[in-house]
């Protein structure tokens, strides 16, 4: 499903994000990306969507060898990943359901499936009954639903999150982790960025440690830090 | 598609709104190069309309002297109409000469108070077969006896057009310099709207949305602009039109002058240049500053 080969990406600063990664997650997995900030998290998310070029080395996502994808391919490769980041960038003049369908909207879907899988995703991260609410009447952890939804309602196969949790108190986290362990069993990958150590540990998950730009460690149901 | 068309309405409209005192501005320089750029093409019209038919009218005026005899004027007629290279020609004596300059001068009294009716010689006005001969017929008749003058009268207008087309030129040069500045303009109108929208073509480029559907409503915004600066510069010429050009058109009677229908002929230009170079400008100014 995500595969990277060898891949190096230094900045025009001269800054080395990621030096000669290989990684390969497959269908279904949920992975813990993590390490200190600077390690190249964010940097990896960013490759996978196209959003940055490796400098070196080869990407595979959903299927689709990147430095061979044409720039007007790109959204076609995005419309199978969704993306929840640490500020929810929601936009604040929309409502609950306008920042979900508005995802819908822009990728040309018809109005009448709008209306039937907006209503079906807030469900299911659990807004069911908050369609009108505007951005700024939610707590932070309802505004990173609203986000996961967005990022979910167009069913992607691959679901990436920079940090998801990072502006949530430790019980609303546990609720984000929640949604995306549900997300997850319903076949969609999930790679997750994250220096949340309680998060970790308590998920047992696929764990890839990032340090100065390389994977010092890659860990089926790993927890955060070394021989815990 | 019925959603996407609500989308763009309301994107465009909001953009517009968003910045009304830059949209003002760049619609004000629309309008002014574009009124420019038309007042260039309709000098164009009214120059080639003016010379085909005054030059099918007047082409050679031959002035007699007032000495010329009933019989030395006669010959003459007699030789010019005899001419092969003479195509018509037309007698004017010095009354009907007088006549024809007061109706000319009709509204101007000081004109026709100095014109005395023995002032304006007697003239032939010929036109030729080929009006490029004028030198060969010139030289035929100068000498001849009670001839004064031979006037190719194609020289006067043409001094007359040259003029008018040193005055289209410098419209249609100021006409561009404005463009630019208009498409200046609207790129950084553009540039405004975009970087105030940033966070919405944020999302919108993250969710898998086209490059083009992302630019259109900008695109659209800036082809709106250019459209109505269009439409307001064709106002500001038919304005002129009605107002210049009638005037002159009762003073000036023996020119034929463009009318509403060459302005209106004019129109779909000015809306093809405006919407282009906005299209254009915001399409440039989207791949700089917004990366679509």
């Amino acid at each position: 499903m995500i595969r990277l080969d060898n891949v190096s990406k230094t900045y025009k600063n001269n800054v080395i994000a990621l030096r000669d990664v290989s990684v390969n997650i497959t269908k279904g997995e949920f992975v813990f990306l993590v390490g200190a900030s600077g390690s190249g998290k964010s940097t990896f998310i960013k490759l996978l969507i196209k959003d940055e070029e490796p400098d070196d080395g080869d990407i595979i996502v959903a299927g689709k060898r990147l430095r061979n994808l044409r720039n007007w391919r790109v959204p076609s490769l995005r419309r199978e990943l969704g993306c929840v980041f640490q500020d929810f960038k929601l936009l604040p003049n929309k409502t609950v359901f306008e920042n979900v369908s508005f995802a819908l909207e822009v990728i040309g879907k018809p109005r009448a499936l709008i209306n039937r899988t907006v209503p079906e995703v807030l469900q299911l991260v659990g807004l069911g009954h908050k369609f009108e609410a505007y951005p700024h009447e939610l707590s932070g952890g309802e505004q990173q639903r609203v986000s996961v939804a967005r990022a979910f309602v167009n069913r992607p196969r691959i679901l990436l999150c920079d940090e998801p949790t990072g502006n949530l108190d430790p019980t609303t986290s546990v609720g984000i982790m929640k949604l995306l362990d549900r997300i997850n069993r319903t076949g969609t990958t999930v790679v997750m960025a994250t220096h949340d150590q309680h998060i970790v540990d308590s998920m047992r998950r696929r764990v890839v440690e990032l340090q100065d730009g390389e994977v010092v460690r890659d860990q089926s149901r790993g927890v955060y830090g070394y021989g815990a | 598609m019925a959603p996407r068309w609500r989308y763009l309405l309301a994107e465009v409209g909001m953009g517009l709104r968003r910045n009304l005192l830059m949209t003002l501005a760049t619609v004000v320089t629309v309008t002014v190069s574009l009124a420019l750029l038309g007042v260039g093409m309709l000098i164009r019209t009214q120059v080639d309309l003016a010379r085909t038919i005054l030059f099918q009218e007047v082409e050679v005026s031959i002035f007699l002297l007032d000495s010329v005899t009933e019989q030395q004027r006669a010959d003459f007629e007699k030789e010019l109409t005899n001419n092969p290279q003479v195509e018509s020609v037309i007698y004017e004596s010095k009354e009907q000469a007088y006549e024809h300059a007061q109706q000319i001068f009709a509204d101007d009294e000081a004109v026709l108070d100095a014109i005395e009716p023995d002032d304006l010689p007697a003239s032939f006005r010929v036109s030729l077969v080929n009006p490029e001969n004028f030198d060969v017929v010139r030289s035929q008749y100068v000498e001849y006896p009670g001839v004064d003058e031979v006037v190719d009268q194609r020289d006067t207008l043409d001094r007359f057009f040259a003029l008018m087309n040193q005055v289209r030129r410098g419209a249609i040069v100021v006409a561009i310099f404005q463009l630019i500045a208009a498409a200046a303009l609207i790129a950084n109108t553009i540039r405004i709207t975009a970087f105030a929208r940033r966070d919405q073509t944020g999302i919108m480029k993250l969710v898998g949305a086209t490059n083009w559907y992302i630019r259109l409503p900008f695109i659209l915004e800036g082809i709106a602009a250019g459209v109505a600066g269009a439409l307001l510069a064709g106002g500001l010429l038919l304005l002129g039109m009605v107002t210049l050009v009638s005037g002159m058109r009762e003073q000036i009677q023996f020119v034929p002058f463009i009318g509403i229908p060459q302005v209106l002929a004019v129109l779909p230009w000015l809306v093809a240049i405006g919407g282009g170079i906005a299209a254009i400008a915001a399409f440039l100014s989207l791949r700089r500053f917004l990366d679509v």
